[in-house]
């Protein structure tokens, strides 16, 4: 049984096992195969490890697509401080619920992940940081943590290898910064969650001041079958630049929203309509937002493209997350990136002055504009403050915040216009 | 909950109760047992702050000033540092709140598929407005951010458990079986 | 240190430099000239680069940097005032006023704000924004600072200095985002002897100290580059005077002895002095009564007084004297014979900077007790006693003489009053000479460690006061001891012709900075 739809068209590798209640718990996943990964790559030297991983392409799966091997291969070898490995489980980018499923039906998957990749790393603690909010989430992870202590896939001398490991999981409580991973980092040590300057980078001072990997549960998840089957297995979906297959999480006006994987050579267009079943019935689609509220939006006629991290760049957006967010006719465009605006607003850590003033600038002038009181300087206004947000602070968040107001005036500002014109919304919301 | 927790996830325990036992001691039995096991999973005493200000929520209900500053005494942290911190996550109530917390996700996921309408129905029936807690003590409802389930819109959570597909009409049932 | 370092040449404005390696462009630009503009940086505190204002443009970097982490790279080039860059700089100013209450008429920090400064700068005459500003309160956060969270910007100075210089972390970010704030614990104020160093590195009018408030506009206030008297460690200020008064002090920056901070003690204690019932003009006895008469019989009776005494000189002096004007004193009383200079010292517990250890609060609350030492004056613990006896010449220099023994004075061949203040036990001075307090003179004061620091002269001196070590040179000279000082440099001068301890020092070398004595130079070197 999948969840919540499965579609022929999938190609399921990390979501094979979703909605089966019996891959959860550690037997059920030693039965379908689990932790033979683990073994082979306890076998192999820590490098060689990495350099499959390497080999196979995978990209970093939280939003910024960072070849995972070439991060672990910045990891100091010589073995003088303590290496962490952080999963990074903080998943909270609107429109993005990839990860909570892959931990809630395949904890073990995750786990396994986490484990080869701190053996490649030299890691002898990893840390799970968890979005608090996943408080149902959480349980099922803890219930597999602790049955891979029991059964020896944690600890000491793991499968006799003598390699050790701890894993400890971490709740966040409330920040969607703490996914940034110089903010995990602070929010990891007891610290307000906010992005650190780079450089210094993790793998030089990370967690503690000492060097760190952070992965997210995605990429760690990709990891097992990797190891057990090769980079070229992998290779055989996606493209040269975007090998293997991806989540992605698809909600807002579909017939069946839910999580589909696909090869990352997948067209935009069909996994909209085919796989979701495009918008519902008697509605038009609008646009789609193809990688997470961060991340331009697409017209209707613009998501002839492939999934892959290049492909949808040329279209004008990013693959990001993954979280794809459809909308169609009956959206008031300027509600919906009002309520973007907002979400980054309430999640500014306010650090940089460009993110915690323009943040709230621009959600106050949209809600103006959706009241019916906008300006036509408005349309400029935001733009010029759009400009002056992106690109000048630590981290994205500042650009995450623009991005939706820029491409939606880009692409709909008749919307804009007509709240302008009209004193308010016409849409058939 | 038992004694025997495991180390590992004796700090993962997000947890907001229906009781709440505002003067309870930080911490005793096993409380004091998951405290110490939080401290041997980090390098440091701060790293266990979040953690730890979980864990005061869970047998408190709220982080009252009372509790920003003993669980300053137990990690050597300034109250003034555990309040900052506090104070930067959402999760932790930094007033008290009802017997219920009922959050509703107004997330764009959510929103574009009427999750304002949930909410307002909460507030009806509840008879409070955002944030505030209704007369009789059992009810707190705020709005939140993307809650991560956005396939599943209308998300709901009401204290540790989390509500998928929450209609406006389905409120009253949902209201009912809380109790 | 920075002599270990390679050199490394980088372009700034179209100017080629060479700057040791690990410099930021901040401190690369400093050494042009250039001074970019910043907020949350500042010279003594992590840099968090969080207020923007500092980027610059790199060629070849794909967005502005923040040019206060930013480390200079051989073959840099750097345009701090490119239009991208004044437009990055233009957009941090209007974020930051979107909020900013705009009552520069009645805030502290008018004139000396660098919010006032840049946005004057960056030009920009129109508001853009039509949303009315965010009203926030204002609270106590110490017993005498108040924290005005409108104007607050946010760029977090006064929490770094609590974390990393006072090493007490009681000053924090509360809430996050547009909703984040500076505050102490819930309701409560905190204490801390170098508190008052945040309303200094407040670049706002944010913290302010209340006792200065409305008291005076930054620009009515006179600046004097001065050395706090407060106690041994002797802190470099500015004086704030306006109207014959100090108004305030600011630490004035120095490596080798404060840093950029000062303590709260000092900041209280010394704006006080000049207050109080003032001694004027010269006064002489004339049978039962003082009489007052010009500085020159005022002189003559001295020199002729001094000229009839049969006994030796003994001396009670305030450490807080200066050097020269011990020195003079000192030589006027070996033409009767010195035998013995007492004073006392105030102390109270010392209070060490735990980020900069350098700095304290010393035990000892007095600017000179040091310099008096090397001068031969004696420290005891009731200068009295050590007059017992005594028939001879008595000299009182700055000295209130509270807790004098009733009979103080009596019995003595000559009783010679030199203060700042009227004391009742001045009351039976033979001749009462009025002096200028510290502000009022300039001369130089010997720190705990041998550091010998220059003050100026901030303010008039009430009515005929006159340093002392002027007038005792005069009188030096009528008794056939060369000529008069013509300035107080040429008092010091001879001073470190005569004593060893300061040989090699001069007035001019030890200038703004100080310079330490060549005994405790080659200690230091030493320990080092």
């Amino acid at each position: 049984m999948a969840y919540p739809y499965e579609h022929p068209r999938e190609t399921r590798v990390l979501s094979k096992y979703f909605g089966d209640e019996d891959a959860i718990g550690i037997d059920g996943w030693i039965e379908r195969g689990g932790y033979k990964a683990l073994a082979k790559a306890l076998g192999m030297a820590q490098d060689a490890v990495t350099e499959v991983v390497k080999d196979s392409g995978l990209r970093g799966r939280g939003g910024a697509g960072f070849p995972a091997g070439l991060k672990w291969s910045f990891m100091p070898k010589d073995g003088k401080l303590p290496n962490y490995l952080a999963c990074n489980a903080d998943e909270s980018e609107p429109g993005t619920f990839k990860d909570r499923e892959l931990m809630r039906w395949t904890p073990h998957q995750v786990i396994e992940g986490i484990i080869i990749a701190s053996y490649a790393i030299r890691a002898q603690h990893a840390y799970i940081y968890i979005r608090g909010e996943f408080v149902d989430i959480v349980r099922v992870l803890n219930g597999a943590v602790v049955e891979a202590y029991e059964r020896g896939y944690l600890g000491e001398n793991i499968l006799g290898s003598g390699y050790g490991l701890d894993l400890t999981v971490h709740a966040g409580a409330g920040a969607y910064i703490a996914g940034e991973e110089t903010g995990l980092l602070n929010s990891l040590e007891g610290r307000r969650a906010e992005p650190r300057v780079k450089p210094p980078f993790p793998a030089q001072r990370g967690a503690f001041g000492m060097p760190t990997t952070v992965n997210n549960v995605e990429t760690l998840a990709s990891v097992p079958g990797i190891v057990e089957n090769g980079a070229d297995w992998y290779r055989q979906w996606g493209t040269e630049k975007s090998p293997g297959t991806k989540l992605f999480s698809c909600c807002g006006h579909l017939q069946r929203p839910g999580n589909y994987e696909v090869p990352l050579d997948f067209n935009l267009k069909e996994l909209v309509y085919d796989l979701c079943g495009g918008p519902p019935e008697g509605r038009e689609l609008l646009g789609v937002i193809p990688g997470g509220s961060s991340v331009p939006i697409l017209t209707a006629d613009e998501i002839d493209c492939d999934v892959s991290y290049e492909g949808i760049e040329a279209a004008g957006s990013f693959l990001g997350s993954g979280g794809l967010i459809a909308m169609d006719d009956s959206t008031c465009m300027v509600r919906a990136v009002r309520r973007m605006v907002e979400f980054y607003d309430h999640e500014s850590c306010g650090q940089c002055t460009p993110c915690r003033e323009g943040t709230s600038w621009l959600a106050k002038i949209l809600r103006r504009i959706e009241r019916g009181e906008g300006r036509e300087e408005d349309i400029p206004l935001l733009l010029d403050i759009g400009a002056n947000m992106a690109g000048k602070t630590i981290c994205p968040l500042s650009d995450s915040a623009a991005v939706p107001v820029v491409s939606s005036i880009q692409k709909f500002e008749d919307e804009y216009m007509g709240h302008i014109r009209d004193g308010g919304c016409t849409a058939k919301r | 909950m038992s004694d025997a927790m495991h180390p590992a996830i004796a700090g993962a325990q997000p947890s907001q109760r229906a009781e709440k036992r505002p003067e309870a001691p930080l911490f005793e039995g096993a409380y004091q047992d998951r405290f110490e096991k939080i401290l041997t999973r980090y390098p440091d005493k701060r790293a266990a702050l979040l953690p730890v200000l979980h864990l005061a929520q869970e047998v408190r209900g709220w982080v009252s000033p009372q509790t920003i500053r003993r669980v300053g005494e137990l990690l050597d942290l300034t109250p003034a540092y555990v309040r900052s911190v506090a104070s930067f996550y959402t999760m932790f109530n930094l007033r008290p709140v009802g017997k219920y917390l009922i959050q509703v996700c107004v997330g764009i996921g959510c929103d574009l598929c009427r999750a304002e309408e949930v909410a307002e129905k909460f507030l009806e029936l509840t008879r409070t407005r955002i944030g505030e807690t209704s007369e009789d003590g059992k009810y707190t409802v705020i709005e939140v951010e993307c809650l991560g389930a956005c396939a599943f819109p209308t998300v709901v959570q009401v204290n540790d458990k989390v509500y998928e597909n929450v209609k406006a009409e389905e409120v009253e049932g949902l209201l009912k079986e809380l109790d | 240190m920075d002599n270990d370092r390679k050199l490394i040449n980088v372009t700034i404005d179209g100017i080629e430099v060479s700057v040791p390696e690990g410099k930021t462009i901040l401190e690369a630009a400093e050494r042009l000239g250039i001074v970019i503009p910043r907020y949350c940086y500042h010279p003594a505190l992590s840099a968090p680069a969080q207020c923007r204002m500092c980027l610059v443009e790199v060629e070849g970097a794909p967005k502005p940097l923040p040019s206060c982490v930013q480390q200079v790279q051989d073959g840099m080039v750097v345009s701090t005032d490119c239009a991208e860059a004044r437009k990055a700089r233009r957009g941090v100013i209007e974020f930051l006023l979107l909020n900013h209450p705009l009552d520069c008429p009645i805030c502290d920090a008018a004139g000396q704000c660098m919010l006032q400064d840049y946005a004057h700068e960056t030009g920009q005459l129109r508001r853009r924004a039509v949303e009315p500003t965010v009203v926030l309160g204002r609270d106590h956060v110490t017993s005498e600072i108040v924290y005005f969270a409108d104007r607050c910007i946010l760029c977090t100075r006064c929490v770094r200095f609590m974390e990393e210089i006072a090493e007490e972390p009681v000053l924090q970010v509360i809430q996050r985002g547009h909703k984040g704030y500076i505050d102490t614990m819930t309701d409560e104020l905190f204490e801390h002897p170098f508190s008052m160093n945040i309303v200094d590195v407040c670049p706002v009018g944010a913290l302010v100290n209340e006792d200065f408030l409305f008291k005076a506009r930054s620009w009515d206030l006179d600046q004097t580059a001065s050395i706090c008297p407060g106690c041994s460690q002797g802190c470099n200020v500015l004086l704030g005077t306006k109207e014959q008064r100090v108004v305030r002090l600011k630490p004035r920056p120095n490596p080798e002895v404060n840093s950029h901070w000062m303590c709260d003690y000092g900041r209280r204690e010394v704006v006080r002095w000049g207050a109080g019932i003032r001694a004027e003009v010269p006064m002489v006895r004339e049978s039962d009564r003082l009489v007052a008469i010009d500085w020159s019989r005022a002189l003559d009776a001295l020199v002729e007084a001094l000229s009839e005494a049969s006994g030796g000189a003994k001396a009670i002096v305030s450490p807080g004297a200066s050097n020269e004007s011990l020195f003079t004193l000192r030589s006027l009383m070996e033409r009767v014979g010195f035998e013995g200079g007492y004073f006392h010292v105030t102390t109270g517990s010392e209070q060490v900077l735990k980020g900069f250890p350098k700095l304290a609060l010393r035990e000892d609350r007095a600017a000179n007790a040091r310099g008096a030492e090397l001068l031969g004056f004696e420290r005891v613990d009731y200068v009295y006693g050590a007059l017992l006896g005594h028939r001879g010449v008595v000299f009182v220099l700055e000295e209130a003489l509270d807790g004098a023994p009733e009979d103080f004075g009596e019995g003595v061949e000559l009783f010679i009053y030199i203060g700042s203040h009227l004391s009742p036990a001045a009351g039976k001075a033979d001749i009462v000479l009025p002096c200028p307090i510290w502000a009022e003179m300039e001369g130089t004061f010997t720190n705990f460690e041998d550091r010998v620091q220059r003050f100026n002269q901030a303010l008039r001196p009430p009515g005929l006061a006159r340093p002392i070590w002027l007038s005792f040179s005069v009188a030096l000279a009528r008794l056939g001891a060369g000529e008069p000082f013509t300035s107080v440099a040429a008092a010091f001068g001879a001073l470190a012709e005569e004593l060893g301890v300061y040989s090699g020092l001069s007035y001019e070398r030890i200038g703004l900075n100080g310079a330490t004595t060549a005994a405790a130079g080659s200690a230091a070197a030493a320990r080092r």
